[in-house]
Formats: structure tokens, C-alpha cells, sequence
């Protein structure tokens, strides 16, 4: 593939790295001279020094018909100039561009860059996912731990979801026992459909409460 | 959606002094700088509203009625965030006439396919020399 990457400090020099392992055709260029100098005396290869937002740069560097551009700088809207130069003027393919401003991801997006990466807006998403999973599994053992009673969200994804209790293929050892679809309280018979966004009430054993789990949380 | 506002972005001579002259003639202008003190250069005739922020964040925008633009000109002193706010504008914002100022002609590539109509000091400069100069020629 062939792949500019531009702007950029620590980041640049760690991907050109990486990249540079798996014979990729990399163009890079970099605005920092000392830096630029650095990358290229780090990794065996040239680098452009040259503002990646003017045409004249990329077309001294080759880069059209590139199967990717990556806009590392630290200005959100270089990366943008970047990325839409790159698109519109020298055909390339994919475009990837670097924000600081988690708000820019979607804007970006909307404008015409294909990805756009944010460490905090990264970091959110994983926030938010960690704490669905917390919130997906609450479970409480009875008896000396020989019964687990699991509650589990069911998210419109499951593959279980629009389903009748009697027509999926549950592992053995299941009982439901209990759907909370919010405000209701409903105590399931076979022909109960599931839907996004129950609570599912499950008694178990603990011996098989990792399969249910896995089996239960399938998506489509 | 009734479109009557008259965004200009960047306080600086070219801006205030749109925006200034704008006013005089009774349109409701709206002029954003990050600078406080940018907005010296409007002339005590101007009777519109100042917004000082990053225009490049939706929020300033928003605040500023750029959903009611009819017009937005902007000469910020970056060629790049010029066309950053002119995509904006033009994509998001569906404003029907945007101005923008751009130093490095060969920028203007990047207006292509939108109704977005740049304005080059360049061009302007230099057809004014050629003017001047068959003037002088001519004596």
C-alpha cells in the first residue's frame, strides 16, 4: 500500500516504524525540520519537510493515488486542509485525520473525511463500554453459591432479541425467571418475546453461568 | 427557518470594515473574533453585535445565529481555517452566500463543486498594477 503520513512527533515516528516492518510504500513529510530529520535518521527513510496543507507539497512528494493519508499535526484544521487536498486534488483513496477536539470526529466525518481519530473521544467510548459491561452482569449467589441468580440488559443487537423464549436454544440450566421491561414486571412463559432492553433474571448454577453469559450476550 | 443575519468572521481591516458598512446600510451583522480587541477597528457607526471565540467551534457559531446566515464572510488571517469555516458554513450550514478571503490562490481549488466565491488580495493587487502601469505607459 502506498501511504503518506503527515505532521505528526512521537506518533509519526511510531507508525512510520511499524509500517516500515510491513513494506508499505510510505511518503512522509513533516513540517518540523529538526523533527522531520529525526523521523528520517530513526527509520532509514526520507522525509519531506514541507507544510502538508499545500498542494505543491504533496505534489513534490508524490502522493497522489495514495491508498492512505494520515494528518497527524497538533492543528485540527490542518488535518482537515490536509485530508480534503489529499481527496480532492490528488485522488486519495482513504483519508485519516487526528483531532484534539473529541467534538470534530462527527463534524469531520460529515465533511468528508473517512476517519477521524480522537485519544479523548477513544477514551469516552471505552469509559462508556466498560461501564455497560458493569452494568450488563449483576449477579447473586444463593445456597452456598450452588444457585447464581444473573441479571443481564439485553442490547438491541443480541441475536436472542425479537425472539420467543421457546424457539432459542438455550444451554441447559437456565431458567428464566423474570423479565423487567421497564415499568413491567413479567414473570415468562414460552411464548414470551424478548426485546431490547429487558432485564433478563436468570437462576443458574455457577458452573454454567459463563456459557449463558457468552450465549445470551451473541450478537447478530 | 427566516435566514436575515449577516455573519462576518475575523475583525480585521476587511472585516470590521464590511461589517461596519453592512450595518450602515441596515443589515443585521454579527461579527466573531478571538480577540477582544480586534473589534476596535469597527467605525462607532456599527450597530450590530460583537462575539468574541474560536469560530471554529460549532458552539461559537451556533451561539452567533449561524443557522440564520444569509451571508457569511469570512477573512480570518488563515488561508486554512478560511476554508475550514467556508465547509463548515457551506456543508453543515447550508448558508446560501459565503465570501471568503484567501491569500495563496492556489487554495481556491478547494471551493470547487460549492457556490462558495473567494475573494484573492493577490489578484486584486496585481490587476490593479497592470491597470497602473498601461496608465502610466500610456503618457
Amino acid at each position: 500500500m502506498k501511504i503518506v503520513i503527515t505532521g505528526g512527533k512521537h506518533e509519526a515516528d511510531y507508525i512510520v516504524s511499524k509500517l516500515k516492518k510491513e513494506h508499505h510504500h510510505l511518503i512522509v513529510i513533516n513540517q518540523d525540520r529538526d523533527f522531520a530529520e529525526y523521523i528520517s535518521a530513526n527509520n532509514d527513510i526520507d522525509v519531506f519537510p514541507g507544510d502538508p496543507t499545500k498542494a505543491y507539497v504533496l505534489s513534490d512528494a508524490e502522493g497522489q493515488n495514495a491508498d492512505v493519508l494520515l494528518a497527524l499535526s497538533d492543528s485540527d484544521t490542518d488535518n482537515y486542509i490536509t485530508c480534503i487536498t489529499a481527496k480532492k486534488l490528488f485522488n486519495v483513496k482513504r483519508t485519516v485525520a487526528k483531532v484534539k477536539n473529541p467534538k470534530n470526529v462527527e463534524l469531520f466525518k460529515r465533511l468528508g473525511i473517512d476517519s477521524v481519530i480522537s485519544s479523548t473521544y477513544l477514551l469516552a467510548q471505552t469509559i462508556l463500554n466498560e461501564s455497560s459491561v458493569e452494568n450488563i452482569i449483576k449477579t447473586l449467589s444463593i445456597e452456598d453459591e450452588k444457585i447464581v441468580m444473573l441479571e443481564i440488559g439485553v442490547e438491541e443487537d443480541f441475536s436472542i432479541v425479537n425472539k420467543r423464549l421457546m424457539d432459542i436454544e438455550f444451554p441447559s440450566n437456565i431458567n428464566i425467571s423474570c423479565i423487567f421491561r421497564d415499568p413491567h414486571v413479567i414473570i415468562p412463559k414460552g411464548d414470551t418475546l424478548i426485546k431490547a432492553d429487558d432485564k433478563l433474571i436468570i437462576i443458574t448454577t455457577p458452573n454454567d453461568q459463563d456459557e449463558i453469559v457468552e450465549y445470551i450476550q451473541k450478537r447478530k | 427557518m427566516k435566514r436575515n443575519k449577516f455573519i462576518v468572521i475575523g475583525s480585521g481591516r476587511l472585516g470590521s470594515n464590511i461589517a461596519t458598512s453592512m450595518s450602515e446600510l441596515g443589515e443585521d451583522v454579527i461579527i466573531i473574533d478571538a480577540q477582544d480587541d480586534s473589534f476596535r477597528k469597527l467605525q462607532e457607526s456599527f450597530s450590530g453585535y460583537q462575539v468574541v471565540g474560536d469560530a471554529t467551534d460549532l458552539t461559537i457559531l451556533e451561539n452567533s445565529y449561524i443557522k440564520h446566515a444569509k451571508t457569511v464572510v469570512i477573512t480570518t488571517d488563515s488561508d486554512n481555517v478560511n476554508i475550514y469555516l467556508a465547509h463548515i458554513c457551506f456543508y453543515v450550514y447550508n448558508v446560501p452566500k459565503i465570501f471568503v478571503r484567501l491569500s495563496d490562490t492556489d487554495k481556491g481549488k478547494l471551493l470547487e463543486g460549492t457556490t462558495i466565491k473567494a475573494i484573492y488580495p493577490f489578484n486584486l493587487s496585481y490587476s490593479e498594477f497592470m491597470d497602473l502601469n498601461v496608465g502610466e505607459e500610456d503618457k
